[in-house]
């Protein structure tokens, strides 16, 4: 599937080394600022496919060895338009193909201040109330919350006796009153991604702002984890690849043959290309519609260690030339382990998944 | 630990809290008020001779001060490091000695070129100088066949993810070079630190480890504190273990070889784990964790490699061995 694919992907790669040079990735990590025009322009060339899921990811892939932050940035427009896709109504599609070609931007509201991986004892409420809802709450950490055009949003419908059975999603337009984002700053890394805390305070939605049936909300979103989860082991493999790049590149660059970094070299090589298959592999089960839960975790936390893993090798390795670049590799490489699922919640996915088997 | 130690510790930690905000001190720099407090306290000039000023305390009191100081700030302790533990043995008994006192007061800034990147040789320097932390000093030792001292200049910085309260950058350079006459190397001076460089590790390992113990009670997730699940009880707690092991050879003056490498062996890993019991917050600076981090990734980097795995061997085999 991905092999087939070589031309596109090196379509992607020249793209983003043409735009992600070192004075644009600094620059808009310095000054923590979404790339609008990088993001509008990878869209509107068609150089993100949306039609095929293969190549959605090798394009994250291919761009986050460049720059993550840059690349996530280019290629999370359309986060959370996969439960519009899968679940949503005529009417809320018709926004995905603006999302597309960059005209409209998305954005994704599970994680609250309370608690991030505990998503079904989340507090935000959606009250019925006639033919309408009132939506009442916040959401932390959410990417894209301070730029989007349309949020979706998981959010409590009810009080039942199983915590995740009374969730729905719902498609809230940013410009509604009573919604609120306020930008956070500080990141330690991918500091071009647009990240805010997001205040409701009675937005009204009406009915066909409920993206399937009130109440699937958990399992929707479930669904689309094991989707995203497939994109951030893109992303975390992307940031694997571009660490080494930088390893070889002083290697090689600097004639150092001893045997203490041979194995470095080796050990970095032989986790990428582990990483690389588990996420492959996971992402062709998905993209055949016959998602394997455990793969796609155990790709996502994998993937995600041997990010950290590789920024980290190249830190040590290139050791006392310390270059921006490889710095922000290391800076960019740790959310890996969080965001999406942080390895803790991948792990439980993984161990129940396979204990659930026999 | 004896108590004149207990007492010092304590006095550190107290100063440390009151005065030291790293978080301003990485977006504001070391401000002259708290270069005036942390000289007018003796922890500046921590191991510098009275003659000049300095508080001439004994190894194991300035590593106390580099450990408690590194808990709050890493940029002030970097600092202290700098002036005490490299820039001070190379002008020790030379006519050069005399500018320790302006040093140790706070007067004069002064900064080693430790990452070795130039190579400065002659009577002039004109040019410039690459990758310099502290690089506003009015002072800098660079090496060529030995150490030289040459005046600062315009600082172009660089942005340098570890002890951010410093400037870091490419200096340009007009001025004389004052040769220093001493035997003493790079290599020595660096060697003499290890159980300086332990400390400062020390440092940034326990107070990341005060931020995740907290936190981890503190914080609940499914309902229970995050202490409450065995991953994260069982890793602090090996966590909290390593450290105090370290505490020990570091307070017993075990060996500064095996100080060194336990120490750096497990910087990174527990600042890194720390920052994962946080979640999410723990990315943003505002929790004040993700500095350990990135400060650990930076000693990690810069102070240790081969060079140094091929002195504890030598240490451990008590001969020259892993040299093909």
């Amino acid at each position: 599937m991905f092999d087939e694919l070589s031309d596109y992907r090196k379509k992607i790669r020249e793209f983003a080394l043409r735009e992600f040079t070192e004075e644009t990735s600094e620059r808009y990590d310095r000054n923590e600022e979404f790339p609008f025009e990088i993001a509008k322009k990878s869209l509107s060339l068609g150089m993100v496919d949306m039609e095929n899921p293969a190549k959605i990811l090798i394009a994250i892939e291919e761009m986050c060895r460049v720059d993550a932050g840059l690349g996530i940035s280019a290629t999370l427009p359309y986060f959370g338009g996969e439960v519009l896709f899968l679940f949503g109504n005529d009417k809320q599609k018709k926004i995905l193909n603006d999302v597309y070609h960059g005209k409209v931007m998305l954005s994704l509201g599970i994680t609250e201040p309370s608690g991030g991986s505990d998503v079904a004892g989340l507090k935000t409420f959606a009250k019925k109330s006639g033919n309408k809802y009132i939506l009442n709450g916040s959401k932390m950490f959410i990417s894209n919350g301070a730029i989007a055009d349309y949020m979706v949003v998981l959010a409590r419908t009810s009080e039942e006796e199983k915590r995740h059975h009374g969730l729905s999603t719902f498609l809230v337009n940013t410009k509604s009153r009573g919604f609120k984002a306020t930008k956070l700053e500080n990141k330690l890394g991918v500091r071009a991604t647009n990240t805010a805390e997001i205040e409701f305070n009675d937005v009204e939605l009406s009915e066909d702002d409920l993206i399937g049936e009130e109440g699937k909300g958990f399992y929707y979103i479930m669904t689309f984890f094991n989707i995203s989860r497939i994109y951030v082991a893109g992303q975390a493999l992307g940031i694997s690849e571009g660490a080494f790049d930088k390893i070889k590149g002083y290697v090689k660059t600097n004639n150092i043959t001893d045997e203490a970094t041979m194995f470095e070299v080796a050990d970095v090589s032989t986790r990428i290309e582990a990483a690389r298959q588990l996420t492959y592999n996971a992402a062709s089960y998905l993209f055949k519609y016959d998602p394997k839960p455990e793969l796609t975790s155990m790709a996502k936390a994998y993937a995600g260690e041997t990010a950290v893993y590789s920024s980290e090798k190249a830190m040590e390795i290139t050791g006392k030339s310390p270059d921006e670049s490889i710095q922000r590799i290391f800076r960019n490489a740790k959310i890996m382990e969080i965001w999406e699922g942080t390895s803790e919640v991948e792990k439980l996915v993984i161990s129940r998944q396979i204990l659930k088997g026999d | 630990m004896e108590d004149e130690y207990e007492l010092l510790r304590d006095t550190v930690k107290e100063f440390s809290e009151k005065n030291l905000d790293e978080k301003r001190i990485e977006t504001g720099g070391i401000v002259e008020n708290i270069i005036q407090n942390i000289a007018s306290q003796g922890f500046l000039g921590a191991k510098i001779p009275s003659k000049f000023g300095g508080s001439e305390l004994d190894e194991k009191s300035y590593n106390i001060i580099l450990r408690e100081i590194s808990k709050y700030s890493p940029s002030v302790a970097m600092k202290i490091f700098i002036l005490n533990s490299l820039y001070y043995p190379l002008v020790k008994n030379t006519e050069m000695e005399s500018t320790l006192s302006d040093a140790s007061s706070g007067k004069m800034n002064v900064s080693v070129d430790f990452l070795n990147k130039n190579k400065i040789e002659g009577e002039k320097f004109n040019g410039t100088l690459n990758d310099i932390l502290n690089a506003d000093s009015n002072n800098i030792i660079v090496f060529g066949k030995g150490p030289s001292l040459v005046n600062g200049g315009t600082v172009m910085e660089k942005d340098f993810m570890g002890f951010r309260g410093l400037k870091f950058g490419d200096i340009k350079i007009e001025s004389e070079l004052q040769h220093i006459n001493t035997k003493v190397t790079l290599n020595d001076i660096l060697e003499d630190s290890y159980n300086a460089i332990s400390s400062i590790n020390l440092g940034l390992i326990s107070g990341a480890l005060d931020k995740a113990m907290e936190y981890s009670t503190i914080r609940k997730a499914f309902d229970s504190p995050l202490s409450s699940y065995e991953p994260v009880a069982f890793n602090l707690s090996r966590m909290v273990s390593q450290k105090n092991i370290l505490e020990t050879i570091l307070n017993n003056n075990i060996d500064s070889y095996y100080a060194l490498n336990f120490s750096m062996n497990i910087l990174v890993e527990t600042t890194r784990y720390a920052l994962n019991v946080h979640g999410g917050y723990g990315y943003f600076g505002d929790f004040g964790v993700e500095k350990f981090y990135r400060d650990a990734m930076v000693m990690r980097s810069i102070f240790y490699g081969n060079s140094d795995l091929k002195k504890l061997s030598g240490h451990v085999y008590g001969n020259k061995v892993g040299f093909i």
